[in-house]
């Protein structure tokens, strides 16, 4: 069942709740949790769901996760990192991700861009 | 083998090795032709989207949580979860005359078996028009090979005149004759070397329309040797709703880059009215709020924005409108149709009564108009056709006296005679329309009298006959008025012994 507008706008609101020092803190989200637990608000499957994606979506945009092809040189993660953080002007935690699909180079993703430098990209540019 | 291996090297070395950024997002549900897409933070209003399996899109809603996005092309391999990517553009289509004598779809590729178009540029789908200050006023002529049109309501170059009618009143028949016109006219023009002969290069949009009167179409332009000077854009009812709603802003740009780089252009847009079902189904799965007749607030807007790209520009070239709407039941003020008359610069109304009655172009003198009027006729058509509409204008007033006979006065005998020999006059067959000179000639000899001693049933067959008589007999005399576009002393007196000549040998069958 899609979520009525009133859902929506209490996710929203329960998703601003979520955070603390401008970020999404645990706590924070637990005791949101908690709320939606004791209280049973209207359409709460539906709410539920629009605030993970929100939580989800925020939560990504403060993960880069690098997706490499073969082995990684020391260095690099931490190297991303820092260049994300200053890109962003948010701290910004890389976690390297094997993904062997890329055959060779890497791609990055944070939020919803993506940085790519793949050989699996390249090709598939070759291809269109 | 070794050329193989260079060009696999070239292509190679022609990769970019830089990390290139894409904003994407992921498809959270796709139905009807639409997708809700999360993600796409840096997607802008209008912008192209790219779908896994080449499949193209425009984000059309962009909402707080989600992104609304069109999809143009085939949604069945689509499914949650797949990744869409911003591409930075506007939707583009390919340009350039290599396009002449093709059919594509309203992405610009071809669908007509004939291999890829060599087109070298591409211009942007959606564009605003040109400004007051780039534009020229309309006096150039675009004969449409019809004489009750060219006649009476005669359209210029850079006009948008609306085809408006019932369904099966021959609005797609006159834009056809009008391009099989523009054809014959290219084809005198380029064969006569003349430096300044400007052709006009034809742009049919068939929107919503079964395949099967497209094929039909097409043949008929086949038939005519008319297809070599045309574009035909084809979004038929088969078609996503974004195709349909997209395939007219392709056409007007097909039609801009004649205009913009000094030659003139006619587009077709065939139809409206199906647009505008096409775009009401689009926003209403996109849960635009809707308003009269469920058409969303801003129809008004998709068609002024169309046909305000057609004009006439100052140095440049012009693109000049036919659009048409189909009315139900005659009604002219429903909202669609008054909402393009309102747009255009004149209207071409049929009347499925008239074209019961055999009245076939079925045009309405009455309620049909050009409001750029005479500046887009030659002098030798304001000559001649110059009484026209009035006449037929009193013809109808006394027309319901017509049943008294020979009661009536010899004034409104005249008048009734005249006006019924005009109407059998302007019947002409469909796919043949009439050189302005011949027109001229025929519109001459009825002003002159010739007709009024042929019985009013006889009309069509002597008209038939002088039409003959002038192409096969007095091919110089056309030649001259053609080249002149006036009727000088001379030319008249020649006409005169033309005339002459033929109603001597005229027998009625």
């Amino acid at each position: 069942m899609a979520a009525d507008k009133k859902t929506k706008l209490l996710a929203r609101q329960l998703f601003k709740l979520s955070f603390a020092n401008g970020q999404i803190s645990a706590d924070q989200v637990s005791g949101v949790l908690g709320w939606v637990n004791k209280n049973s608000p209207r359409q709460p499957l539906s709410l539920l769901k629009i605030y993970q994606r929100l939580v989800a979506t925020e939560l990504a945009r403060s993960q880069a996760v690098v997706a490499h092809a073969g082995p990684l040189g020391a260095g690099v993660i931490a190297q991303i990192e820092k260049a994300m953080t200053t890109k962003y002007g948010r701290p910004v935690t890389a976690t390297a991700a094997p993904d062997s699909s890329l055959l060779a180079g890497i791609r990055v993703r944070v939020g919803d861009d993506v940085y790519e430098s793949s050989a699996a990209s390249q090709l598939a540019s070759l291809s269109v | 083998m070794s050329n193989v291996i260079e060009q696999i090297e070239q292509q190679i070395a022609k990769l970019s090795t830089k990390a290139v950024k894409k904003n994407t997002g992921h498809i959270r549900t796709v139905a009807d032709g639409v997708a809700k897409v999360d993600g796409l933070s840096d997607v802008m209003y209008n912008e192209m989207v790219q779908f896994p399996g080449g499949i193209i899109g425009i984000a059309l809603n962009l909402e707080q949580d989600e992104v609304g996005c069109v999809i143009l092309g085939d949604v069945s391999n689509l499914k949650e979860g797949d990744e869409v990517t911003t591409t930075g553009k506007l939707l583009s289509v390919p340009v350039g005359r290599a396009l002449l004598g093709r059919v594509v779809d309203a992405l610009g590729n071809p669908i007509d078996g004939k291999g890829p178009v060599a087109a070298t540029e591409t211009y942007p789908v959606e564009k605003i028009a040109p400004g007051v200050m780039a534009r020229k006023s309309v006096n150039q002529p675009l004969f449409t090979g019809i004489m009750a049109i060219d006649s009476m309501i005669p359209i210029g170059r850079g006009q948008r005149e609306l085809i408006i009618g019932d369904r099966g009143t021959g609005k797609t028949t006159i834009c056809l004759d009008t391009i099989i016109n523009q054809a014959r006219i290219n084809k005198v023009g380029i064969a006569s070397g003349d430096k300044n002969f400007r052709p006009v290069y034809s742009i049919y949009v068939a929107i919503g329309q079964k395949q099967s009167n497209v094929v039909r179409t097409i043949s008929a332009l086949e038939a005519a040797d008319a297809l070599q000077f045309t574009i035909v854009v084809a979004a038929t009812a088969g078609d996503n709703p974004a195709n349909q709603y997209i395939a007219p802003f392709s056409g007007a740009a097909l039609g801009e880059w004649f205009m913009e780089n000094g030659m003139d252009a006619l587009i077709v847009y065939d139809d409206l009215s199906k647009h505008a079902v096409a775009y009401r189904q689009i926003s209403l799965i996109l849960k635009r709020p809707s308003g009269r007749e469920a058409y969303p607030g801003d129809v008004f807007y998709l068609h002024s924005r169309l046909l305000e790209r057609s004009a006439r520009l100052e140095g440049k070239g012009s693109l000049t409108a036919l659009p048409v709407i189909e009315t139900q039941a005659g009604d002219v003020s429903a909202y669609i149709p008054t909402n393009v008359i309102s747009i255009t610069d004149g209207q071409i109304f049929l009347e499925t009564d008239l074209f019961n009655q055999g009245i076939r172009p079925a045009v309405s003198v009455g309620l049909s108009v050009s409001r750029v009027g005479s500046s887009a006729q030659i002098k030798v058509t304001k000559q001649v056709g110059g009484k026209l509409k009035g006449e037929l204008a009193q013809f109808r007033e006394l027309a319901a006296f017509a049943q008294f006979g020979s009661d009536l006065d010899a004034k409104t005998k005249a008048t009734l005679d005249r006006g019924a020999r005009i109407v059998e006059l302007f019947k002409q067959p469909q796919l043949n329309p009439l050189a302005i000179e011949v027109q001229a000639s025929i519109l001459w000899t009825l002003q002159k009298g010739y007709f009024d001693s042929i019985e009013v049933k006889n009309i069509v067959g002597a008209s038939i006959s002088l039409r003959e008589y002038l192409i096969t007999r007095k091919d110089a005399l056309l030649a001259t008025i053609r080249a002149k576009a006036a009727l000088a002393p001379e030319i008249e007196t020649d006409l005169k012994a033309a005339a002459d000549e033929w109603k001597s040998g005229f027998v009625a069958k």
